[in-house]
């Protein structure tokens, strides 16, 4: 009697557990299919934006349905801290979105994990993804080895951020214009007393002693991808920067202050190197600044190239609607939908049509960020580089912090980048 | 035939919970485990075919880890300093409170339990302002004494302590509870005949108190010791690691090394050390409460 009663029982377990899984996939199956099958003339696109601009794509996509009817547009938003886990999960269960935006520097690792989809057969079809039409540049990092996995979207560059009265204070009436120069400027301006310092050292920027090391000469990678890290050219950039730190022209330890708050005022840092996004927020929070401030192209020594960065619009490989995607890529390649997009966020369209535009060309500070883009060049597009740039920000902390010899220190570096190459 | 059946009902109850612990615990440390002895990598995970499997190389090249042996030790400091330090204080601050007697002491035990229930990264983002080498709290009191300005993050040794002194302030209230739970399963008698006896309090808190309240602090420094070993939210929000790499602990460099880097096999063999350490820890703990005699 019992046992049959428990059979009944673990029977009606089973059909509970058996109809709830079922209902279970089915809604998790309607998640992804609901909405093509409801409809079945309007195909939906998924797009994942990451970061503060991702706030304002959901415009631009309105726009975007306007003139294609037949596509609907879903636009997440993710931070860009969370957002590389959040696509390693993508990738790993192959579900994901239709576009992504992809930061410059992690295309190499997802295009080796063939999860980006390679647009070289629709270039014919869709003339705005040309890489004719943006700067070589940033053409450079949409490319993995002979596939095109991507198409520049904005782009930054770095360029100098100074005080133009305290500059002028220390007999500088034009911004620093060689190596000798800045360096000369940082420690007039750091000798203006106690707790004042010359110039901001971000050493938890990836691209900034890759980028003197160019502007010195130095190639970073040789042939056969060879690194480069131990020769005369990289070691004297890192020699050069940490002279900042050892005469007292940038603080060794992290102030704990923002920069713009460091920037404003008494000028504790009057001196910065950044991207296009703190002209808004200089302007933002600290508007007294007016006329106080500009922006120059980097001091040279043998040149002045700068980093070179920004993000790219891929298609996700395991998208299902391939035609859609394309079209909405080659809608955000549009000079003009370009400049609309920098009107909305402050980033820099990557289409060089949208720069002849006037509210670039009218403008200081947008002006000074068109010129070094001639003179920009994105990190090597190896999938390693990441565990590079972190190394290499490991032992630069060694030098200007530990107080370790600039070439032993290097030697070590290079001998770890070998490493990691040839993994 | 009854009693088969009888035998047989109890797992039903428990086998959601045990295919839950398999699915989501079990089979993930197994996973794991095999993961450790590949080369997997981001394109791995999109396409198995690219892993492959290269033995014991992963656990000897993390062994040989500069940055992870310094790791280990930047582990051992917390351990060491903060497993003893989160047993005094919560026992102190336990037998205080069940010592007062007025309501007040209620209202106390919320305080300190607090700590224990706020989000972490609201509590990180807050002590930072108060470790803040510019216009921190703390740095503004030492500065009222005319003390030099310490620099609480910034410093490799004195980070360190920066963040034990926070991860304490976070572990107290749950082990509070604990021994106030432990002690006030004491029996009153106990207590009043000692006190026929003549017995001081202190002779009270010694003989009686602290011996009956074994378990509880068995319980309390293995919990507590394999969550310092697990050291991982307070580096990753207020340090990240630094500065040179002496608040990396062992749980953040696997972190680093899986998530940011994707070196998911080298991250792997790492997590096995640490979980290999964790179960070595734990059994020796054990063997050490078994000696004790009982009461």
């Amino acid at each position: 009697m019992k046992n049959t009663l428990v059979k009944k029982a673990g029977k009606k377990v089973a059909a509970i557990a058996l109809i709830g899984s079922v209902i279970f996939s089915g809604a998790l199956a309607g998640c992804s299919n609901n909405e093509s099958n409801a409809d079945s003339d309007k195909t939906t696109i998924n797009v994942w934006g990451m970061g503060e601009e991702a706030k304002s794509l959901p415009k631009i996509a309105e726009q975007f349905e306007k003139e294609n009817p037949e596509i609907d547009v879903k636009v997440q938003a993710i931070p860009w801290d969370t957002a590389h886990d959040k696509l390693l999960t993508a990738v790993a269960s192959k579900k994901g979105p239709d576009v992504v935006q992809m930061g410059t520097t992690w295309i190499p690792e997802f295009a080796s994990a063939n999860a980006l989809k390679d647009l070289t057969p629709h270039m014919e079809d869709y003339p705005e993804l040309q890489a004719s039409n943006f700067f070589e540049g940033s053409v450079e990092t949409t490319k993995y080895e002979d596939k095109v996995v991507g198409v520049p979207w904005y782009v930054d560059s770095r360029v100098l951020y100074y005080r133009t009265d305290l500059l002028e204070e220390v007999g500088y009436k034009e911004a620093p214009n060689t190596w000798e120069e800045l360096r000369d400027a940082a420690k007039k301006l750091a000798e203006r007393g106690e707790g004042k310092y010359g110039i901001s050292i971000d050493t938890k920027e990836q691209t900034l002693g890759f980028m003197f090391a160019r502007q010195n000469g130095s190639m970073l990678l040789g042939e056969g991808n060879k690194p480069l890290f131990n020769e005369k050219e990289f070691v004297e950039a890192v020699s050069y920067l940490n002279g900042f730190f050892e005469d007292g022209s940038t603080p060794k330890q992290d102030l704990g202050i923002d920069i713009v708050q460091a920037f404003k005022g008494e000028g504790i840092l009057p001196m910065f190197i950044s991207g296009p996004w703190m002209v808004k927020l200089i302007n933002d929070q600290a508007p007294e600044l007016e006329g106080k401030w500009a922006t120059a192209v980097l001091p040279a020594k043998e040149s002045n190239l700068s980093a070179l960065g920004g993000s790219n619009l891929s298609i996700f490989e395991y998208t299902k609607n391939e035609e859609a995607a394309l079209k909405f890529l080659a809608y955000m390649s549009k000079p003009e939908v370009q400049i609309e997009w920098k009107e909305m966020t402050n980033s820099l369209p990557a289409n060089k049509k949208s720069w002849g535009d006037k509210s670039l060309q009218g403008n200081e500070q947008y002006k000074t960020f068109g010129e070094q883009m001639e003179n920009s060049q994105a990190m090597p597009v190896i999938k390693e580089w990441e565990e590079i740039a972190q190394t290499f920000l490991t032992s630069f902390e060694k030098i200007y912090r530990g107080g370790e010899d600039v070439q032993k220190e290097m030697d070590a570096f290079n001998k770890k980048a070998q490493e990691i190459l040839a993994d | 035939m009854k009693g088969t059946i009888n035998k047989k009902i109890p797992y039903l109850f428990i086998a959601p919970a045990l295919i839950l612990l398999c699915l989501f615990s079990l089979f993930p440390i197994f996973v794991a485990l095999i993961i450790s002895f590949t080369d997997i990598d981001l394109a791995g995970l999109a396409d198995w075919s690219t892993i492959s499997f290269i033995g014991i190389k992963n656990y000897l090249d993390v062994l040989s880890d500069p940055i992870f042996l310094k790791s280990i030790l930047n582990t051992l400091f917390y351990v060491v300093f903060g497993v003893p330090l989160v047993i005094v204080c919560s026992l102190g601050i336990a037998i205080l409170i069940n010592y007062g007697k007025a309501p007040i002491f209620k209202a106390f035990r919320a305080v300190f339990y607090m700590p224990s229930v706020t989000n972490v990264v609201a509590v990180a983002v807050v002590w930072s302002y108060l470790y803040n080498p510019q216009f921190g709290l703390f740095n503004y009191i030492l500065g009222l004494f005319n003390i030099p300005a310490v620099p609480w993050l910034q410093d490799p040794l004195m980070a360190k302590i920066s963040l034990i002194a926070l991860a304490l302030w976070r572990a107290i209230g749950v082990n509070m509870i604990i021994f106030l739970a432990a002690l006030q399963g004491i029996p009153k008698t106990y207590y009043e005949a000692a006190q026929l006896d003549g017995a001081s309090d202190w002779k009270q808190l010694t003989k009686i108190t602290i011996p009956l309240l074994r378990y509880a602090i068995f319980f309390v420094s293995i919990t507590t010791m394999i969550g310092w070993l697990q050291f991982f939210e307070e580096p990753f929000i207020m340090t990240d690691g630094g500065p040179l790499d002496s608040t990396t602990s062992v749980a953040l460099f696997i972190y680093r090394n899986g998530f940011q880097l994707s070196n998911f096999g080298y991250a792997a063999a790492g997590s096995f050390i640490l979980f290999i350490a964790i179960i070595i820890v734990t059994l020796i703990q054990f063997r050490l409460q078994k000696k004790e005699v009982d009461y």
